[in-house]
């Protein structure tokens, strides 16, 4: 598109790239560098570790994060089987009826979450933000999951049935191998909303023991006070296990945070 | 249960018809069951959460009393005449316009010049995106250190040569909802940028050298042929920016907390604060009613607008 690549315009593209990249560069070096301001990185980090419970909101986040993936993961793959491969009355109604929560935040639902969790005793229960999550998640996963879903040819069906293979075991057997792509996207969307989730956490589980990743800079700043470098050095020990899920993945967070926005 | 379903229906193959009407029905009590699942959560959990919310909208209630006096509309009434609420809506108006608008040109330019002839591309493509799948809450305490009086963001522009530029960003109610349209920028830029990336390498190239050969310079072809062959990128990155600013809470309570005074109230933290911190349960139902709706009718929008560009 640029023409030639001339000496001069690979240097000129070079440093206005450098330019561009540098106002999120900085924050992200920053946010590394202040963690090992202070008492030293070695303190920092082995306080985070020895003078707070981090191993346990850890663990907590994992579990929000499994749970979720693993519930999101069965009901999107069911719905999305029967609503992209099987014929019954109402499926335009249905889909379309779980079309609606697409956007809807969970915001917007905390008065009846919070006297629906108090009527079913779930505070200080990984459910209920497991539970709320899913139902936020599960629109659009079952929307790409269902449109992946219709792409694969219905021969291939037709023989697993003809092979005497139950829809259930064509599901497990046809279905779900041919659909990796989005099934990848499906657990990465999930890992990454439940990772994050900052609201739910907040509003269910008080107990520290019970609390989550994303409440760590507020546990902090009440029991630490202004001991920043702590602070960031606990920022960057819950921020590393998404990062390098995504330098690890990173095809995979791209299209599942765009698949979204394409589809 | 399929299998047994299956069996069942291969055990009696009398005449062709009933099986056949027998296993149809069979086969949609099959998809009925494999949609329960999801069915329970979205209507369970959302479908049930949106019309509790309508029904415990029209009560003046503290979440507590037994016994609450119904206000029918009240609530609603009450929104209308609500100064606090119609600044919310200008402040995410305001939040929205500059966080949409930057973020696309800014996802857009980087997506050229990294289309360009860069070392470490690779490299610069992660950088940008790297905040994208970053927590909002660590990138917001992160920022409410940055954007101190004496914080990293003032030594940036003191360096610059731009002190007098220098706020305190989050204590000066003039600035702070600029600084909370910065913190937002700093993360979702670079989902524009990916966006528009993977829009880029659909252009078709000979359209490119066409226009080039007709002696059109690099900012006219981008002017007059690329930017308005993304046209559907565009559109999606402004609806999802749109209500991406009317959800946005983790960055708006973590920052600012709404603050200073309500300089930075957003719907959601005021939704927060009526219904969690001071118990007006009833007026934060309805207020969350209203931010449903307005969620709702931008998808609708979205799908309206899907559907046109699809068949044009």
């Amino acid at each position: 598109m640029f023409g030639r690549s001339t000496r001069r315009s690979r240097i000129f593209y070079q440093v206005l790239a450098t330019i561009m990249v540098a106002p999120f560069a900085l924050p992200l070096f920053w946010i590394v560098a202040i963690s090992f301001e202070g008492a030293g990185a070695a303190a920092n980090y082995a306080a985070v570790f020895t003078q707070t419970p981090f191993v346990r909101f850890l663990f907590n986040s994992l579990v929000i994060s499994a749970g979720t993936i693993a519930l999101v993961f069965a009901c999107t793959m069911l719905a999305g089987y029967a609503l992209g491969k099987l014929r019954f009355a109402g499926r335009e109604l249905i889909f379309t009826a779980i079309l609606a929560g697409l956007m809807l935040p969970a915001v917007g639902l905390i008065v009846p979450l919070f006297i629906m969790v108090k009527q079913f005793g779930l505070f200080n229960n990984y459910l209920a933000v497991i539970l709320p999550l899913t139902a936020v998640l599960l629109p659009m996963t079952i929307l790409l999951t269902r449109n992946f879903v219709i792409g694969i040819p219905d021969e291939l069906l037709d023989a697993a049935r003809i092979d005497g293979a139950t829809t259930f075991g064509t599901l497990i057997r046809i279905v779900v191998p041919l659909s990796r792509p989005i099934i990848a996207v499906v657990i990465v969307w999930a890992f990454l909303n439940s990772w994050n989730e900052f609201l739910l956490p907040l509003l269910f589980l008080q107990e520290t023991s019970l609390q989550a990743v994303t409440q760590i800079p507020t546990y902090f700043t009440s029991t630490y006070g202004s001991d920043v470098p702590k602070i960031f050095a606990a920022l960057v020990l819950m921020c590393l296990p998404i990062v390098v899920a995504y330098l690890a993945f990173q095809s995979f967070f791209e299209r599942g945070l765009t698949a979204g926005a394409l589809k | 249960m399929s299998q047994t379903v299956m069996i069942h229906s291969h055990q009696r193959p009398k005449s062709a018809r009933p099986v056949s009407t027998r296993r149809r029905r069979q086969r949609e009590l099959t998809a009925y069951l494999y949609l329960l699942p999801a069915l329970l959560a979205v209507i369970g959990i959302t479908y049930f959460g949106v019309l509790y919310n309508a029904w415990i909208s029209t009560f003046d209630w503290n979440g507590i009393d037994p016994d609450p006096e119904s206000v029918g509309l009240g609530n609603y009434l009450k929104i209308a005449g609500d100064p606090i609420f119609w600044s919310a809506l200008a402040h995410i108006a305001i939040f929205g316009a500059i966080t949409v608008a930057v973020q696309m040109a800014f996802g857009f330019s980087l997506a050229l010049v990294l289309g360009g002839p860069i070392r470490g591309r690779a490299v610069y493509k992660a950088i940008v995106f790297i905040p994208v799948v970053l927590a909002p809450a660590a990138v917001s305490t992160a920022f409410r250190q940055f954007l101190r009086p004496d914080g990293q963001v003032n030594d940036v522009l003191a360096a610059l040569g731009l002190g007098g530029l220098q706020h305190a960003w989050i204590a000066d109610p003039d600035v702070a909802l600029f600084a909370l349209a910065a913190v937002n920028i700093f993360q979702w830029t670079g989902f524009s940028f990916i966006l528009y990336q993977a829009a880029l390498s659909q252009i078709d190239v000979n359209h490119l050298e066409a226009a080039q050969l007709d002696g059109a310079g690099t900012w006219r072809t981008i002017l007059h042929i690329v930017i308005p062959q993304l046209r559907p990128t565009h559109l999606t990155l402004i609806l999802m920016g749109v209500i991406g600013s009317l959800k946005t809470f983790d960055i708006v309570f973590l920052i600012t907390g709404g603050g200073p005074g309500r300089s930075t109230e957003f719907l959601t933290t005021y939704i927060y604060k009526q219904s969690i911190m001071q118990f007006h349960v009833g007026y934060g139902a309805a207020l969350s009613i209203v931010l449903l709706g307005l969620a709702l009718l931008l998808t609708v929008v979205q799908t309206r607008l899907y559907k046109l560009e699809k068949e044009a």
